[in-house]
Formats: C-alpha cells, sequence, structure tokens
C-alpha cells in the first residue's frame, strides 16, 4: 500500500553538537522498559567511524538494482549491551578517588564509542556527528523480508511500524535493514524500532528527538507540504540528501551535509581546499552531495556578506516552531491519557 | 500409520517412557522446505547460499486414548539449541488437514486450511496454529495442545498431545476413522525459522484404532 502523506525528517549536520539529548529524549520516551536496556532508537555516532551497530554500513540489506540483498543480523553486542554504573559509590559515599564508570564487565562497544576519532591528518583532522533513527523508507526492506506482514507503513503518514501481535521475532527485518534500525527483544521475542513518535504526532507534537533538541537541528513535517521547511530543503535547494541513497530503500529522513573549515598547508596557513573530502561525503550521501555543499557555501558567504538567503535563513530556524511543520503543539497541552485522548476524539 | 487405543495417552507423557519404545515408529522422509516457496524474495536470496533443512528423517510414534491422541516425534539434533538471549529456538511441528486436501508444502490453502500444532524449545506451551497458505498461518483454534521435550543422545523427543475433537476452524480426529499427519522441524543452532526448517514432503496416513 502506498501512504497517502510521508512524515519526513531533515537533520542539520552543521548544528549537530553531538550532546544526546535527543538520544536521551527517546530513551525516556521509549526504550525505557524491560528487554529494551540496550535499545536506542535514536543514536548519535561520530563520522568516520564504524557507528552503531559496530561496522553497520558493511552488515549488508537493502536492493541493489531493486533486488533484495542479504544482511547480516546484527547482536546485541555490536549495538552495544546496557551498561550499569558505580553511582552510589562514586557520587554519594563522599570517595573522591572513586570516578563514576560501568561496572558491568568490560564493555568493548556502544553508541557513540568511536567518539572524536575522527578522520584526517592533523592538522587537517575533521569529525561530525550523525543523528540516525528509523528511515521510514519508502520502500522498507524490512516490510518486503518480513513472512508474517508484520510491518506496515501508515497511511495516513508513511509512519513504518511493527505490529507486535503479529511479529514472531524471526529477525529477517533486523537482516534486511540496511541501516541496521531494528533491535530484538529478548524478553518479549519481538523485534522493535523507532516509531518516529507517531502517538505525538497525532497529537500535533513534534518527535521527542526533534524537540528537545537544543541545537535546532532537526526539521520535521509532511513531505509534500510546499509551506514547510522539509519541502523547501529537500526539493527546492537540493541540499538535504538521503544517508547512503544507494541502498535503495528511499529513506525520508534527510540530512544538510557538514561544512568545515579550510585544509591548512605544511605553514599552517588555510587553502582553498575542503577539509572533509568530498569522496567521503559522496560515500555518505552520494554523487548529489557535491552540490549541495557548494550551493550551501555559497549562500551562507551571500549571508555573511550582508545579503539576503531564505535558504541560510531556514536553517538558523530563528523562529523555533517554524521547524515542525504542523507539529507545533506544546505536549504539556495535549491529553495525558489513553481515555482522555479516546474521548476528545469522540467529542 | 496405525494409532493404537491405549487405556490412557497420560501413561505416554513422558518423551522417554518404555511404553514408546514397544511401540512400532513410523520413519518421515524429511527435506528442506523448497526455496522457492519462501515468502518473499528477502528470505530466498539470504538462504540461497546457505544449507538449511538437512534433517533427513524424522521418526513417529501415535497412540489415542478415545479422547486425546498422543504423538511422538524424535529426531537428531547434535547441538539442541533453546533460543535463550538471542538464539533461535530449536523447533517442531505436527500439521493435521483441517478440510478437503490441502497441499502440505504450501501449508493448505484459504478452501483447504490445515492445522498444526508446534513447539518451540523456548517456550513451556504448545501453540495451536492455522494456516490457509504459506505465510498465512495465524493463531488456531485450542485443542488442548501440550508438548512435552527431552533432548538426550543426540536427539529430541517430543510428545505432543491434542484432543481428538476439534472445535471451530480445527482438524478433528476420530476413532476408527482415518487421517494424515506432516512434520516440521527447526533446526535453531543453524538460525532456522519460519519457512526455513525441514519438513516431511507429504502426509502420512493416520489410521486410528476404533
Amino acid at each position: 500500500m502506498t501512504s497517502k502523506r510521508q512524515v519526513a525528517m531533515v537533520i542539520d549536520l552543521n548544528k549537530c553538537i553531538g550532546c544526546q539529548t535527543c538520544t536521551i529524549a527517546c530513551k525516556t520516551q521509549w526504550t525505557n522498559r524491560e528487554g529494551m536496556e540496550g535499545m536506542w532508537w535514536n543514536t548519535v555516532s561520530t563520522a568516520p567511524g564504524e557507528g552503531t551497530p559496530k561496522g553497520w554500513e558493511k552488515m549488508g540489506g537493502g536492493f541493489r538494482k531493486g533486488k533484495a540483498q542479504p544482511g547480516k543480523l546484527p547482536k546485541q553486542g555490536e549495538f552495544g549491551t546496557a551498561w550499569n554504573f558505580n553511582t552510589d559509590a562514586a557520587l554519594f559515599q563522599g570517595d573522591t578517588h572513586n570516578t563514576l564508570g560501568p561496572i558491568t564487565g568490560d564493555p568493548d562497544w556502544g553508541t557513540n564509542w568511536d567518539e572524536d576519532v575522527g578522520g584526517g591528518e592533523y592538522p587537517n583532522s575533521f569529525q561530525f556527528y550523525i543523528p540516525r533513527i528509523c528511515n521510514h523508507c519508502t520502500k522498507p526492506a524490512c516490510m518486503e523480508a518480513c513472512p508474517r506482514g508484520a510491518i506496515f507503513k501508515r497511511e495516513e503518514d508513511g509512519i513504518v511500524v511493527i505490529n507486535e501481535d503479529h511479529c514472531r521475532g524471526f529477525r529477517f527485518c533486523q537482516e534486511a535493514c540496511p541501516y541496521k534500525e531494528i533491535y530484538y527483544n529478548t524478553v518479549t521475542g519481538v523485534s522493535q524500532k523507532c516509531i518516529m513518535c507517531a502517538p505525538r504526532l497525532e497529537e500535533g507534537v513534534p518527535t521527542a528527538c526533534s524537540r528537545q533538541c537544543p541545537g535546532r537541528v532537526r526539521f520535521l513535517g509532511f513531505l509534500d507540504d510546499e509551506d514547510g521547511p522539509i519541502h523547501k530543503l529537500v526539493y527546492k535547494y537540493k541540499v538535504a540528501l538521503a544517508l547512503h541513497p544507494e541502498y535503495e530503500t528511499e529513506p525520508n529522513v534527510f540530512y544538510i551535509p557538514p561544512l568545515a573549515p579550510p585544509s591548512f598547508d605544511e605553514e599552517g596557513n588555510p587553502i582553498d581546499e575542503d577539509r572533509i573530502p568530498l569522496d567521503y561525503l559522496e560515500s555518505l550521501f552520494g554523487k548529489e552531495v557535491g552540490p549541495a555543499v557548494e550551493l550551501l557555501k555559497a549562500e551562507k558567504a551571500k549571508k555573511k556578506a550582508g545579503g539576503e538567503s531564505d535558504l541560510m535563513d531556514t536553517l538558523i530556524a530563528r523562529n523555533w516552531m517554524d521547524m515542525f511543520g504542523p507539529f507545533t503543539t506544546n505536549p504539556k497541552d495535549v491529553a495525558r491519557t489513553l481515555e482522555q485522548r479516546v474521548q476528545n476524539r469522540q467529542g | 500409520m496405525r494409532v493404537q487405543n491405549v487405556k490412557s495417552i497420560a501413561d505416554y507423557a513422558e518423551p522417554q517412557s518404555a511404553r514408546w519404545g514397544a511401540l512400532e515408529a513410523t520413519d518421515v522422509e524429511m527435506v528442506p522446505a523448497p526455496l522457492g516457496l519462501q515468502p518473499n524474495e528477502y528470505v530466498q536470496v539470504s538462504w540461497e547460499d546457505r544449507p538449511y533443512g538437512l534433517l533427513e528423517q524424522a521418526s513417529l510414534r501415535a497412540v489415542h486414548d478415545g479422547a486425546k491422541i498422543a504423538v511422538q516425534l524424535s529426531w537428531a539434533d547434535a547441538q539442541p539449541s533453546t533460543g535463550a538471549g538471542e538464539g533461535f529456538p530449536d523447533g517442531a511441528a505436527l500439521a493435521f488437514p483441517v478440510r478437503g486436501e490441502p497441499e502440505l508444502m504450501l501449508m493448505g490453502s484459504p478452501e483447504a486450511p490445515m492445522q498444526f500444532v508446534q513447539w518451540q524449545a523456548s517456550k513451556k506451551e504448545a501453540r495451536s496454529v492455522l494456516a490457509k497458505g504459506i505465510g498465512s498461518s495465524l493463531p488456531g483454534a485450542p485443542v488442548g495442545e501440550t508438548a512435552n521435550a527431552s533432548w538426550s543422545g543426540g536427539r529430541w523427543t517430543v510428545v505432543f498431545t491434542r484432543s481428538l475433537a476439534g472445535s471451530g476452524e480445527s482438524a478433528s480426529l476420530v476413532p476408527g476413522g482415518t487421517s494424515q499427519i506432516g512434520v516440521a522441524v527447526w533446526n535453531g543452532s543453524n538460525e532456522e525459522r519460519a519457512g526455513i526448517k525441514a519438513v516431511s514432503p507429504d502426509w502420512t496416513a493416520l489410521s486410528l484404532d476404533p
């Protein structure tokens, strides 16, 4: 079934500071129940890096020339298992030598494990952050791989959800998703993933990751809303690009590619050479990233010189609420219980 | 396969009971469920170069007591998998035709459904499942299904029981009558699940003593 409309997100990588507020907003909202300890429906990883789960870009899945590709089943250890911390001993016993740290085993991976490793050689080293959620793809590999038909794309907004009553925990979806955005709950025996905060969107409230972001990084809205920022950034200016379009699932989360200061020559003078190599950005966002970066640079320069730039004004997002399309309701203003919500709908 | 009438199937609840040994076993040929019948392209491409369903033979014995049937299914599995944590569980299922002449390999059709009782090493309870074709299985009508499993000496032995009478859309068995039985086995340590399994290619005839 084709969805009538599609909710989409644009994430501006030039503004993300890797603070993980989105990650925690999501964690406390959705994955704080049993069996979800190691789940992060929202992650922010450092690029270049192995990401979450470790080495996900080499795990296969998705499509090539329209044909489904085999994928590897990611394991909990590759996402990083949940850690317990010595909070009490380190913070409440007055022992200043006892520093905060994990007390569960000897962890060797976790979300954003490769923080600040980055790429390039000093003084031309570089790094940036990539926040990731489920891409709510137009052609979801997970949905096509489920033998139970337990995954579907909502007609009204294109959000991809798993029906946990039909899921049998076969995990073909985990293998087939090329972004490895699906987790397996070993307690409930079902697969679980980002639901684009569907219950919030239904009440007109932005996703938790978008609304809690201190950096105004995430735009939200319907892809076909010509008055909203998403349409403008994706279609009009073509500066918002899908991550790994070669996976052919047609993601609905898009990224503004990162700009960086110029490179330095051996004497330490800035030279006209991009710090972040174009071929690296192309490996993430495809060939369209070159023109997108050039347009961003040109518009930035224009704005810096005192000129007008609708593109820069959109990305700056002076008015916070302009970022979220129709989803501008404050969560405190919506019904707090299911009963209230049902009552409201029935008038 | 003859299904002997016994005093009480409760005497046959234990998989390793000597009473089972006294009954003649029927060997059933097993084959991999065909790749071409897997429900979608992803499952097909991800298993086209991976061996599965390598079990060549399973062994069946059955008794009834006028109210319930007990079937002992036994097969070789060198490495048992309980499906703990992230593992996939070993499993087995016994299929019975609900009506018409369902194709076992196609898991029946809307006109000719089949019902099966499924056991998984990860779960305490057996499940009743109704299938009307590949990828269509839904919870089936309850038939008092149970499964009691034991792994020993490189073999799983599972005793399935269910009532002879079916309720709603389920297979009914009648003393003195005939029916059919089909077998599926999943090898969890080989990540076998869903349609990736060993199956009996055709039904085995059941003949219930009066």
